[in-house]
């Protein structure tokens, strides 16, 4: 049945992925939700929240402000927050409440701009997408924001790794500082180390190369054999198909180039008509399968059990 | 930089109940994320949020139709004992957003489950199916009721006519109006209790829903003719639960049950009796008197052996470390402020509360300004909370979660296991961590 989940818990949604991009930042990250999208995001899908701190807000709205639509209460929640704490911007991340209530969110940033001194962003998720969409509507709305600001002498621009974020990349993930969104303009080549970076390269216009550093270990000599099929992120599986010399096939639930998984029941039918002799994939997904006796190599994606690489 | 924002008792004392400072009070500003929030921003990543507590419910399972965001941290507690194959999920997309057809849905989707299950080896069929539905269905006006009706008319044609399905309603938005979530699962519950031949003999608890711990309160009840004791957290099988609508009483331990409670006064012809969890000694002892009064029986020596072990620990703790000051939080299983004014009575000092002010509970306020004005209050939500610095603070011990993450560097007692804790037995057993955290910080 199209949305019924009996096996896998619901994965990493866009909001969490706009707030992996935006942490350690240094802006104010405004979740606009009641207090449990923060939670979810906070407590379960960011890892470095734990030891560092961001400063990451919920709205803490309640239904009368989500029913009469209270936005200038949530602007004047901000800019009070704003005038007390140090940041260099405001990030606005949406969630099912403002898509309910079809939020105006450059009505938000106006108003917002208006009365603060710091440049705002917003991010129009709605926790229904997943979070490579989330993530690539952030590096978008940072690049736009700040692609005009002069890039710091020095700064070595072959560097440019969009998408490595914890979400794909568990404790290996790649910091950034928000200078690094700093005059990005097409002369600059970028590395996608995920779906998100390839479509974030694709929008912002930018020449990139695919590279996932993190898929490199599971194509040494003797881990794959025979039929490969390869089922994580995007630009993880095009790099382990790069690289292994056999029949590799991918597939991918955050995927817009490759195979698109939706359902539990789309990879069950992918393994049971595949033929495969070795499977690429987080563990999770083995019960999906039990008919499947080949060999499994165990690649945790967070986006989707929450286990750490 | 901004320092942390935090008024003295006494300051609060002078501007009294109608003049809470903004930053004290929940819901005011922007809410700021910190592990010291967590449990209010979610409170099912830690403890017991509605889609734990409905499956409270022996041998549920629950579907939960929300957004994928919704269900995300499900994964926390689904790896817990207890909870395997019991969460399901229907996902949200945006159309099901804009036309409601999700709902549609849901009567296919729980049959579907129940089937599953029926066919699944170590499973079998559910005695209940809760649906989770979240913020979103609160904001299109959905009339879950109706569609619970559909769903058990459903799982009757497939044969399975026992099952019953109720929906629990995980609303964040009214978290701090007339019925929040954490209320309103509570009536969810206890509505599925039938009607039962009444045992005189039979009291229900209706607190939390892990049991709650108080030899002393059991012990009253004994003495006051009560020899059947039932709480949800002990009950494993669906019959036995069913059992608890044969009570003559409910006790109620937490104010979160009281409108399930007078559900069943309405529906079932149960009596309730409100007891409050305080860590006074005085205290404690008055409300038992006046239960025993309430009930016109019982004895209040019965609870004689906790009340001495309560004392001791006091005792044992002033005379080894006298001095001792605490940094108490609200994530704890008590009221921040009461905690905070019975362990100033007991002579020891309390230099930082973490904790929203609501004015029910300026009373402890007004106290503590008149016997400890210094005492500092914090609250967790704060935006400014990000600058706090602990090194202002002279706590030696924390008492919990929130406490400790502020004051990572001293003896810490979390206290707030899924275990509630009451009565003498809960002051003396928090006394008892509080010794064994020092001298393990002394050695």
């Amino acid at each position: 049945m199209k949305g019924l989940r009996k096996c896998l818990t619901p994965f990493a949604p866009d909001q969490s992925g706009a707030v992996s991009v935006l942490y350690e930042l240094g802006g104010i990250i405004v979740v606009v939700d009641a207090g449990g999208c923060t939670g979810n995001i906070c407590g379960f899908d960011e890892p470095r929240w734990q030891n560092s701190k961001s400063a990451i807000f919920s709205a803490g709205l309640r239904d009368m402000d989500a029913i009469l639509g209270r936005d200038r209460l949530l602007v004047s929640k901000i800019v009070s927050a704003a005038d007390r704490i140090e940041a260099r911007f405001v990030a606005i991340v949406g969630t099912p409440v403002p898509a309910t209530i079809a939020t105006d969110y450059k009505a938000l940033k106006r108003m917002l701009e208006k009365q603060i001194d710091l440049p705002v962003i917003t991010i129009e998720t709605n926790g229904m997408r997943l979070y490579d969409v989330g993530e690539t509507m952030a590096y978008k709305a940072l690049i736009e924001e700040f692609r005009d600001r002069e890039r710091p002498s020095g700064r070595n621009d072959s560097k440019l790794i969009l998408g490595a974020t914890p979400l794909t990349y568990g404790n290996s993930y790649l910091p950034m500082t928000i200078e690094d969104y700093y005059g990005i303009d097409s002369g600059i080549e970028a590395v996608a180390a995920s779906t998100s970076g390839i479509e974030a390269c694709k929008v912002c216009g930018l020449k990139y190369t695919v590279e996932c550093n993190m898929a490199h270990e599971y194509c040494e000599e003797g881990r794959l054999r025979g039929r490969v099929l390869v089922v994580h992120d995007e630009a993880f599986g095009l790099t382990v198909k790069n690289r292994y010399k056999g029949y590799c096939e991918t597939a991918s639930f955050f995927a817009h180039g490759q195979r698109r998984l939706d359902e539990e029941d789309d990879f069950t039918r992918l393994v049971r008509e595949g033929g495969f002799d070795t499977i690429v994939a987080d563990s999770c997904l083995a019960p999906l399968v039990p008919f499947y006796h080949g060999a499994w190599v165990d690649a945790p994606c967070f986006a989707i059990s929450g286990r750490l690489l | 930089m901004n320092r942390a924002v935090s008024y003295t008792a006494g300051e609060l004392a002078v501007s009294g109940r109608d003049n809470i400072p903004s930053e004290l009070l929940s819901g005011a500003g922007l809410v700021y994320s910190s592990p010291a929030t967590l449990a209010y921003n979610s409170p099912g990543a830690e403890g017991y949020g509605v889609k734990r507590a409905a499956l409270s419910v022996p041998e549920s399972v629950m579907l939960i139709v929300a957004p994928g965001c919704c269900g995300r941290n499900t994964s926390l507690v689904s790896n817990m004992p207890g909870y395997r194959n019991r969460f399901f999920y229907l996902l949200m997309d945006e159309t099901d957003l804009v036309t409601g057809r999700h709902l549609t849905k849901v009567p296919e989707a729980v049959s579907e489950v129940v089937s599953f299950l029926d066919g699944l080896e170590g499973a079998g069929v559910p005695k209940a199916v809760m649906i989770c539905i979240t913020c979103v269905d609160a904001l299109l006006g959905t009339d879950m009721e109706r569609v619970a009706r559909s769903c058990e008319t459903a799982l009757r044609e497939a044969g399975y006519k026992d099952t019953r399905v109720k929906p629990c309603y995980m609303y964040a938005l009214t978290r701090e109006g007339n019925r929040p979530p954490m209320v309103h699962v509570r009536q969810t519950i206890y509505s599925l209790l039938p009607e039962c031949r009444k045992d005189p003999q039979a009291v229900n608890i209706l607190g939390s829903f892990a049991p709650t711990r108080s030899d002393d309160l059991v012990s009253i009840l004994n003495s006051a003719g009560y020899k059947t004791i039932r709480q949800l957290g002990d009950i494993t099988a669906y019959d036995e639960f069913m059992k608890m609508g044969e009570a003559s009483l409910n006790i109620v331990t937490n104010p979160e049950a009281r409108a399930a409670a007078e559900d069943l006064r309405v529906r079932l012809n149960i009596p309730y009796v409100e007891l409050t969890r305080v860590y006074d000694a005085e205290k404690i002892d008055r409300q038992y008197r006046s239960l025993i009064k309430a009930l016109g029986a019982g004895d209040i020596n019965s609870a004689e052996e906790q009340r001495d072990r309560a004392r001791s620990a006091a005792e044992k703790l002033r005379q080894q470390f006298p001095e001792t000051v605490f940094a108490v939080g609200s994530c704890c299983n008590a009221d921040a402020l009461e905690l905070s004014l019975s362990l100033v009575r007991m002579g020891f000092k309390v230099s930082e509360i973490y904790t929203a002010i609501d004015p029910a509970q300026f009373v402890y306020v007004r106290k503590l300004a008149e016997l400890s004005g210094n005492t500092r209050i914090y609250c967790n939500m704060e935006p400014t909370m990000i600058n706090y610095d602990v090194s202002a603070s002279c706590a030696h011990v924390s008492v919990g979660k929130d406490a400790q993450y502020y004051n990572p560097g001293i003896a810490g007692v979390s206290w707030n296991s899924d275990v509630q804790p009451f009565g003498y037995q809960g002051l003396a057993d928090l006394l008892t961590q509080v010794y064994d955290r020092l001298r393990e910080e002394h050695r």
